[in-house]
């Protein structure tokens, strides 16, 4: 890790050193360090309590490290909240993709960023012709013929396009997947991947939380494994394997 | 994206129509139409057995809808947010009582009714930060200031009852009508039409129903939810405080056992015009629907010389099936 950092003279786009974050007796992340360049995709691999939510939580800004510290550009951060999290240009996909059913497309894509006309009045028309543009040009999802469709009435796939055309269209530097692919079929993951890729060649940063080593293989350009807490090891994608992740995970 | 927004406009208000009907609003709406087609042609063919139409009639129901309908939007933006308030009955009924005391002291009228309505707004937010803060249902909290505050009503009625004769300009703001529209109607008009701009064109309006819809999700995109719902909390107690001062800006004097049960017929309303009791959905305008449907047919039931029994059966019938309608719809039209 060291040697790559010592090639690449220009800052990583988020690092955290150190971080630590306890629940009651749990130890959910002791002295954690993870790094994310500009235009890489890492995949965050470890069983189940390795601490990868704790991680994501940390950098979206829902949960507060006990000690350690969060640089962004090299820059030292502190991410209180979501609000924090935005104005770096983190935005999280949650497995429910971070949207609300009952609502619509357009009232999802612009959530808690409106645009507005005078009186804090909604700028519907522009809103409605913005999310259709994103949605038939940047992500090319078909099915979709209107913003005003509720959210709860798309598939697992199309609501995690929404998400990710919202990423798209709000300049997110970085995304935050935790476990996309759980909710998705084949086909959908398989989409969501290429999305992926697309999104990088576009200049966006992810971290890709998942159990499936086949896809965190395929799209990641390295990889970050947990253990109880502990970052136990940093490799890239040319010096492993499938097989010897799983191995790296299942022998901790 | 031309060839999108060309395509878009030439299908949508079709597609948009067809998608409304699947709305707990189009039935409601429809269910209203019929009624009011039935009841006109009724009061057409037999004007002398059926006055449903005659000036008193109207003039009436013009009157009566308003209280409960003003109430019912305020407790329907809250219920949107995903919490009740169970306190608005007895905030009316201070309402009125600050309103009356604060003028028979001799005080200015506006500064009688602008009493009542810092009280209806501070008990509001009251069971709006207890709410958040402690966490718990708002079903419990406000359950315990409806208590609290018919004690304090209770108690303020022991130093004798309270009348309220304003100036006759003051009166007219209320009292009045325009054109033969009464002016509570108009009030309440002018108020749905404010509780349309908020929650179906506003920005707050839209972190209401974010929120209602999914809290979690609503404060992971950066929504202070909290603070919303203290907002909608406010509302409603501002809409039943409002509402107490029609009410004994009408009537002139006030009685403790005034808005007792009025919570229960406001959540009726609410529930009757489409509103989802887990929130998130809901409408205004099914908010007005459902007011002057739940008034209508206890008229109709009147002018037909109903037994009052005959009344509660016939709300209560309405509430259930219209929320198993609700639901039903809501289900297709998520598929």
């Amino acid at each position: 890790m060291s040697t790559r950092e010592m090639a690449n003279p220009a800052p990583p786009l988020l690092e955290l050193k150190g971080v630590a974050k306890q629940y009651g007796h749990v130890q959910a992340l002791s002295a954690a360090d993870f790094t994310i360049g500009r235009n890489e995709i890492v995949g965050l691999l470890g069983d189940n309590g390795a601490g990868k939510s704790t991680l994501v939580k940390i950098m979206s800004g829902v949960e507060f490290p006990d000690s350690g510290q969060i640089f962004r550009d090299g820059r030292p951060v502190s991410i209180r909240s979501r609000k924090d999290s935005e104005r770096l240009g983190i935005e999280t996909i949650y497995q429910d993709s971070a949207l609300v059913g009952s609502a619509s497309i357009m009232r999802n894509f612009f959530a808690g960023r409106e645009l507005t006309k005078a009186f804090g009045l909604l700028d519907t028309g522009r809103m409605n012709d913005i999310v259709m543009d994103q949605l038939v040009n940047v992500v090319r999802i078909s099915g979709i013929n209107s913003p005003d469709i509720p959210v709860e009435a798309l598939s697992g796939g199309q609501r995690q396009a929404v998400a990710i055309a919202r990423a798209v269209y709000f300049k997110t530097a970085m995304l935050l997947l935790d476990e996309p692919t759980s909710a998705l079929s084949v086909r959908e993951t398989d989409k969501l991947l290429a999305h992926l890729g697309e999104l990088k060649q576009e200049g966006v940063s992810a971290v890709f939380i998942t159990h499936n080593l086949y896809h965190a293989y395929e799209r990641c350009d390295r990889f970050t494994i947990l253990s109880r807490g502990k970052v136990i090891r940093n490799l890239t994608k040319a010096e492993t394997s499938v097989s010897e992740l799983n191995d790296i995970i299942v022998k901790y | 994206m031309t060839d999108i927004a060309t395509d878009t406009t030439a299908s949508s208000p079709r597609r948009r129509l067809r998608r409304w009907m699947r709305e707990p609003i189009a039935n409601i709406l429809l269910l209203f139409v019929i009624l009011q087609l039935i009841c006109i042609a009724a009061a057409l063919l037999y004007p002398d057995e059926f006055r449903y139409l005659s000036a008193t009639n109207v003039g009436l129901l013009m009157k009566a809808i308003p209280i409960l309908g003003i109430i019912s939007l305020g407790i329907g933006i809250l219920m949107i947010t995903g919490e009740y308030d169970l306190s608005v009955g007895s905030v009316y009924t201070l309402s009125g009582y600050v309103t009356a005391i604060v003028f028979s002291a001799g005080y200015p009228v506006f500064v009688a009714i602008g009493c009542a309505i810092v009280a209806g707004i501070a008990i509001g937010v009251i069971n709006g930060l207890i709410t958040v803060r402690a966490v718990i249902p708002s079903f419990i909290t406000t359950m315990g200031s409806m208590l609290v505050v018919r004690g304090i009503v209770r108690w303020l009625s022991e130093f004798g009852s309270v009348s309220f004769r304003p100036p006759a300009e003051f009166a007219a703001i209320f009292t009045g009508s325009v054109l033969g529209v009464e002016a509570p109607f108009l009030w309440f008009i002018g108020l749905a039409v404010l509780a349309w701009l908020l929650l179906h064109r506003s920005k707050l309006g839209n972190h209401m129903f974010l929120v209602g819809g999914n809290e979690r999700t609503a404060t992971a995109v950066g929504i202070a939810s909290k603070r919303i719902k203290v907002i909608a909390f406010a509302l409603s107690g501002f809409a039943a405080a409002l509402a107490g001062i029609i009410s004994i800006s009408r009537v002139g004097t006030a009685t403790p056992a005034q808005g007792v049960g009025l919570e229960l017929r406001a959540i009726a309303v609410c529930v009757i015009g489409g509103l989802a009791l887990s929130g998130g959905r809901g409408t205004v305008l099914g908010i007005v629907i459902g007011a002057c449907l739940l008034y209508m047919v206890e008229d109709v039931l009147l002018l037909l010389r109903a037994p009052g029994f005959y009344l509660d059966v016939f709300v209560g019938a309405i509430l259930v099936v219209a929320v198993i309608i609700n639901t039903w719809m809501t289900r297709r039209s998520s598929k």
